[in-house]
């Protein structure tokens, strides 16, 4: 099944700004991250540390609602994860 | 009103159709693109959500203060020094509370709101602006 990725910001111009990302069915956001992981490649430090977990400061949203970086729901086909830096507005 | 434009936000017209006969107060908080040897900035919105998240705001504001109204623009898009980014009113019966909701409107908007800044410098470094620490978004914690 296929889930589009939003990136923001700094993390957009690491990853691209939408990308469908294929998965497994029964895939959870690990599965998500792991891909977004390969996709970075060397870029990806600002996003992951070096055992490759996320960042501390990496924020992400599954269907504009937040959810946190261990969540183990089953994703579901044309779900939008948005994954992004610290918000600077005003 | 509560809007993303990526249009000049004319703030004059904004808060003459923000009055209401009921309000002694109109406070209003702008935010603008300040010269610190930057010579434009290029701000990026997840739109969906930010306008979500603003309405959320203005919801909280009306409940936790007396006012009568609140209208919140923000802009997107390329902006140079002068231009402004945010601007938000606030109409009341008396000014006290338009003030202190005011502040509780822009504190919380940088702390949720789903938008980041580009500065490109006169120097011809480009440099994202760090986010404000905090909560972020409203919705569940971080974990």
């Amino acid at each position: 099944m296929k889930v589009r990725v939003k990136a923001f910001a700094r993390f957009r111009e690491i990853l691209g700004s939408d990308l469908p990302i294929e998965v497994p069915d029964g895939a959870t956001m690990a599965t998500v991250l792991a891909a977004l992981r390969d996709r970075a490649g060397d870029r990806g430090t600002a996003i992951f540390d070096e055992g490759g977990a996320l960042q501390a400061h990496v924020i992400l949203m599954r269907n504009g609602k937040r959810v946190k970086r261990g969540d183990l729901d089953t994703l579901a086909e044309g779900d939008e994860i948005a994954i992004f830096p610290p918000v600077a507005g005003g | 009103m509560i809007s993303i434009t990526r249009d000049v936000i004319d703030t004059g017209t904004m808060i003459e159709a923000a009055k209401r006969p009921g309000m002694g107060a109109l406070v209003t908080f702008c935010g603008v693109v300040r010269d610190d040897g930057v010579e434009r900035m290029e701000l990026e919105v997840y739109e969906e959500v930010a306008v979500r998240e603003l309405e959320t705001i203005r919801d909280e504001a009306m409940r936790k203060y007396p006012i009568e109204s609140v209208d919140i623009v923000h802009r997107v898009g390329s902006l140079f020094v002068g231009e402004t980014i945010l601007l938000v009113i606030v109409g009341a019966g008396h000014r006290k509370e338009a003030f202190a909701a005011s502040e509780y409107i822009i504190d919380r908007l940088k702390r949720t709101v789903p938008i980041w800044k580009k500065e490109f410098g006169r120097d011809g470094e480009e440099r994202w602006v760090p986010g404000e620490p905090g909560d972020q978004t409203s919705s569940p914690p971080p974990g």
